[in-house]
């Protein structure tokens, strides 16, 4: 049934584009028409926080798009950096609690996926449906369950995708040769054996997620599959599996990084553990692989992306606005401008210092100067990349949300502080 | 071989040589002591102009501008010019302007404190009266209880005072402002001023104000003439803690202003995540250098006999 | 006259205004909200739930007790440690000698640096592949960086405590030398005359003089030690976790019970220095009154 809303939402939504730019978009809660939205939206403030780690992902937003919104729409673009996700969750959280109902919330926009989105969807915390009702909603591909999910669970039109990453490995070619890499678990356990003390993996738990994705990984190898973990939360499965997971990760403890003690909390200590020549592998969201990293000085020229052979994780990341957004139509209207293709090929491209691939469906678009810039985008991927058809080769959709709380909690309890496995 | 040297001498220049080995051991001392007090700064300086400075390298092996260039606070690569540099400080880059609101924040925060801390101070110096010790205590308990036992509730606290003003009529908005955030950083910042200045009152002898009030001065101009020449030794040292507490302060900016108010603090916490040294030593460079300057400006007054840090033996 | 009588109440209201509203104002809502207390989600009833979640139940106490003990440890080594370097640095710095001011500057450098700044600079100085590890290799020393010691973001709080000695020891070298220099050399000098030597002179004459001081500069010390976000937070480990980063930690999770959890450990926190405060004015007074 909710398929079938989205898809009804979404034919509709291309119809709407199809007749004109100005056609009425019903989706919009608040709001008549697009005209209307982009209207209100002239001379508001935007306040879009973001994870605010990364110099070039910053500089990238406010180039990109707070150049165009200003220019184009004339909406200011207040990018607001914070170090976690889950702090924005917590202010709107705080508000709400505080009464600030209506349009008297501070923040118009987030950068959010996964678990933070569902905490603010489930606790009535968010604007929408809406994303479905966005021109250019009708370049995404809505059918496409790593959209139309998050983690499994329905995204409802209550976020819009920016774009899409997928998890694989970076290493040194000066280093070690490429026929040397593992390319799965059970190599690079042996891997780890002969090696040790050189490798870690970033410690599942808050700002880690991709540490959570490298664990998510290890079940599906162990399990053998993919399949039987896509959909509802599988209390079974996971009891079944989750002790030879911990048992795999404890044994390999003696021979990782600092004897696995303590593991690298984030993305950036992993990329410094493997700069500085202390752990051999990092790891890397972007479809451009070690590029970003190596343009920003982060890691060494000679890092090269590599995919195991299956189970690499990838998903979609989003933006959402708050129920309680004081600029809802300027929000609109910049969910609306990541997703125009022009923006989109930018982002792909190393080169312009944004992390991660496609938010949209490329071969929905149809305007011959924007494939152009598409087709261009595609040939500037660096040479640090991993080849795309097999990354294409390994993708598998991420779980639903508790296996991740899961995850975090059991793995801490039993590999990190040494609990004692149930029998 | 230092033995046979000592042995060899005869007793006079003995000691002589006793002495000299003093002196050797001492300025090591010295000299290893300034040393690793300062290494964090001298890697700041390093990291900052350094790039892809992996292990082992000791020296960097490539120097580059690119941290700077990546704050937005010099132009791009190849494209240096006069006009460009203008031009990239005219579009007031992130760092700019957290430098600045930092500034400001400081100032006002300090002026504020040291308006209404003097009065407190001076009675806490030069009176007794009861209740005093339970007044000295409300005082000093912010510097005492961790900033997170009350900056949690805070942050509510304010939301809630913002609506129920926005109720009466009043939208002074509180929670995500400059103002919300000064108003809260004079929370830990308050006892350091009244502790500091309290010890300068606590040395004051008031028998030359009552003379020039004699001598027909009013209020004012005694307070110009008289007070405050008296006091501006302390009085310097209480800005300055005044000014740093506020300067660093990281979570009740955060917890207060909502992400809205980005501080350099806030800038700096957000860029540690990214894992690009360069950038983030340029920061703390950035970070670093206003209050270093002070420092400078103020660093006699902080060793001297102004008796302004006695203050703190009143705990 | 009545201006009289309101003299010292006004020259004292808005300093206490402020921080009793501000203050102990949100100090008490943070302790009803510990107690359960959330009017929006209709919670008014008062319950111990959170304190006994945080410190006993299965889920958090192994990770509370191990917190609580790091978390003295690094307050009380980080106290004692910087203090008695200051010591040692004032008194070294009494001395005339060439370069004396440029030693004095130096020596309080890190006062006006934000903790949030040492604690960076500590990783940049002491991580396994930090400056000191490179001196090292190039000294033949180690032959990689696992070699080096590990001294940040280790499981008992070295490189904690290293910020903080960085940092406090400018902060109490300051206090010291105000002390030592409002005191001149009389009274050792006196003592030297007496036949003491130099041990007899710092254990009996100077130490006793800079002790109150001392003493109170290490409780503010302690207590910031012991309640401070920042430092931890980037230098810690996952576990065991400093108290104030667990706090935090709480109260940012999205579910909301865990925010009185928060707000229970944050009012733990101030409880404990609370009570050591007390325990040692206590100590101070009496010590002072039989002096």
């Amino acid at each position: 049934m909710k398929l079938s809303t989205i898809k009804n939402a979404a034919i509709a939504a291309t119809a709407a584009l199809a007749i004109s730019a100005s056609a009425t978009a019903q989706d919009l809660p608040g709001f008549t028409s697009w005209d209307e939205v982009v209207e209100q939206a002239r001379g508001e403030t935007v306040y879009w926080y973001m994870w605010g780690g990364s110099d070039a992902i910053n500089g990238f937003v406010d180039e990109f798009y707070g150049q165009p919104l200003q220019e184009e729409y004339g909406i200011t673009l207040e990018r607001v950096p914070v170090a976690d996700t889950v702090d924005v969750v917590n202010q709107v959280i705080s508000e709400q609690q505080a009464g600030a109902t209506g349009d008297r919330g501070t923040v118009d926009l987030i950068w959010i996926n996964g678990e933070n989105f569902f905490t603010l969807q489930q606790a009535d915390l968010l604007y929408g449906p809406w994303a479905e009702g966005i021109p250019n909603a009708a370049l995404v591909d809505w059918d496409n369950p790593a959209i139309y999910l998050d983690f499994g669970r329905p995204v409802d039109g209550y976020e819009s995708p920016w774009s899409s990453a997928q998890f694989h490995f970076v290493y040194d070619s000066a280093r070690m040769d490429e026929d040397d890499l593992p390319r799965s678990y059970a190599e690079l356990g042996d891997w780890i054996e002969a090696n040790p003390g050189q490798f870690s993996y970033m410690a599942p738990g808050p700002g880690a997620f991709v540490g959570t994705r490298f664990v998510k990984q290890l079940f599906f190898e162990l399990s053998g599959g993919h399949d039987q973990w896509v959909g509802e939360f599988n209390e079974d499965l996971y009891n079944e599996w989750a002790p030879q997971v911990w048992q795999t990760l404890i044994d390999w403890q003696p021979n990782l990084w600092r004897e696995g003690e303590t593991y690298p909390a984030n993305q950036s200590e992993t990329d410094q553990l493997f700069a500085n020549g202390e752990t051999a592998f990092t790891f890397t969201q972007s479809p451009s692989g070690a590029a970003p990293a190596i343009a920003a000085g982060i890691v060494p020229p000679t890092s090269q992306a590599f995919s195991f052979d299956d189970y690499m994780i990838g998903d979609f990341n989003y933006v959402a606005i708050p129920f309680n957004a004081p600029n809802k139509a300027a929000a609109l209207v910049t969910a609306n401008l990541i997703l125009r293709p022009d923006r989109q090929a930018f982002q792909v491209q190393p080169d312009y210092g944004f992390c991660c691939g496609w938010g949209i469906d490329v071969s929905r678009v149809t305007d011959p100067d924007q494939v152009a810039a598409i087709d261009a985008a595609m040939q500037n991927l660096g040479d640090a990349a991993e080849d795309p058809s097999i990354l294409a080769g390994a993708l598998v959709a991420d779980i639903a949300a508790e296996y991740q709380t899961r995850i975090e909690a059991d793995w801490e309890r039993y590999v990190l502080r040494g609990e004692p496995l149930p029998q | 071989m230092t033995d046979v040297t000592v042995k060899e001498l005869a007793p006079a220049d003995r000691s002589a040589g006793k002495r000299a080995t003093g002196k050797v051991v001492f300025y090591a001392t010295v000299i290893f002591m300034c040393v690793m007090l300062v290494l964090p700064v001298i890697a700041f300086f390093v990291n900052a102009f350094a790039f892809r400075w992996f292990y082992p390298q000791l020296i960097p092996d490539e120097w580059s501008l690119q941290a700077w260039q990546r704050l937005g606070l010099l132009p791009p690569p190849g494209q240096f010019s006069i006009e460009n540099l203008f031009a990239q400080w005219a579009s007031v880059p992130d760092v700019v302007r957290a430098l600045g609101l930092s500034l400001w924040i400081g100032f006002l925060v300090t002026g504020v404190s040291i308006v209404i801390g003097m009065p407190a101070a001076r009675a806490l110096g030069m009176y007794s009266f009861r209740g005093k010790r339970l007044v000295e205590f409300i005082i000093i308990t912010p510097t005492i209880v961790p900033p997170i036992a009350f900056s949690l509730g805070l942050n509510i606290n304010f939301i809630r005072w913002d609506l129920a003003l926005e109720a009466a009529g009043i939208n002074l908005g509180l929670s995500g402002s400059v103002l919300g955030v000064s108003i809260v950083h004079l929370v830990p910042v308050m006892p350091y001023v009244v502790l500091t200045l309290s010890g300068v009152f606590a040395n004051y002898n008031a028998d030359f104000e009552a003379q020039a009030r004699t001598l027909g001065a009013g209020p004012f101009r005694t307070f110009w003439h008289v007070t405050f020449p008296a006091i501006l030794p302390g009085l310097f040292v209480a800005c300055l803690f005044a000014f740093l507490v506020s300067w660093s302060q990281y979570l009740l900016t955060f917890l207060i202003g909502q992400g809205r108010v980005i501080t350099l603090p806030i800038l700096l916490f957000s860029a540690a995540g990214s894992g690009n040294n360069a950038v983030i030593a340029a920061l703390s460079l950035i970070f670093i250098a206003p209050a270093v300057l002070i420092l400078l400006v103020s660093s006699r007054y902080l060793s001297g006999e102004s008796g302004a840090v006695g203050g703190f033996g009143r705990v | 006259m009545s201006w009289e009588r309101w003299r010292i109440p006004l020259m004292l209201g808005p300093t206490i205004l402020i921080i009793l509203v501000l203050f102990f104002g949100s100090l008490g809502f943070g302790f009803l909200q510990s107690l359960g207390y959330q009017p929006q989600l209709g919670n008014t009833e008062l319950n111990f739930d959170a304190y006994i979640s945080v410190m006993f139940s299965e889920e958090h106490s192994s990770r509370f007790w191990a917190g609580l003990l790091l978390t003295f440890w690094v307050a009380f080594a980080s106290t004692f440690i910087s203090a008695a370097l200051a010591i040692a640095i004032a008194l070294l710095l009494r001395r005339t000698f060439f370069g004396k001011r440029l030693a004095v500057f130096l020596f309080q450098l890190n006062l006006p640096i934000p903790h949030l700044v040492i604690a960076i600079g500590m990783i940049l100085v002491f991580s396994q592949s930090g400056l000191l590890s490179r001196v090292a290799g190039e000294l033949g020393l180690i032959s990689s960086p696992r070699d080096f010691p590990v001294l940040v973001r280790d499981s008992s709080g070295i490189g904690i405590i290293l910020a903080y000695v960085w940092k406090e020891i400018a902060f109490f070298g300051i206090i010291v030398m105000a002390i030592l220099q409002s005191l001149g050399e009389d009274y050792e000098a006196a003592a030297q005359s007496l036949g003491a030597n130099r041990w007899q002179r710092f254990r009996y004459v100077t130490l006793p003089l800079i002790m109150p001081g001392l003493m109170s500069a290490s409780i503010i010390v302690f207590a910031f030690t012991f309640g401070t976000y920042e430092v931890p937070r980037i230098l810690g480990v996952r576990h065991p976790e400093m108290l104030p980063v667990m706090a935090l930690d709480f109260f940012l999770n999205p579910d909301l019970n865990a925010r009185a959890e928060g707000m229970a450990l944050s009012i733990i926190i101030a409880v404990i220095v609370l009570i050591l405060v007390l325990i040692y004015m206590y100590i101070s007074a009496r010590t002072i009154r039989r002096g």
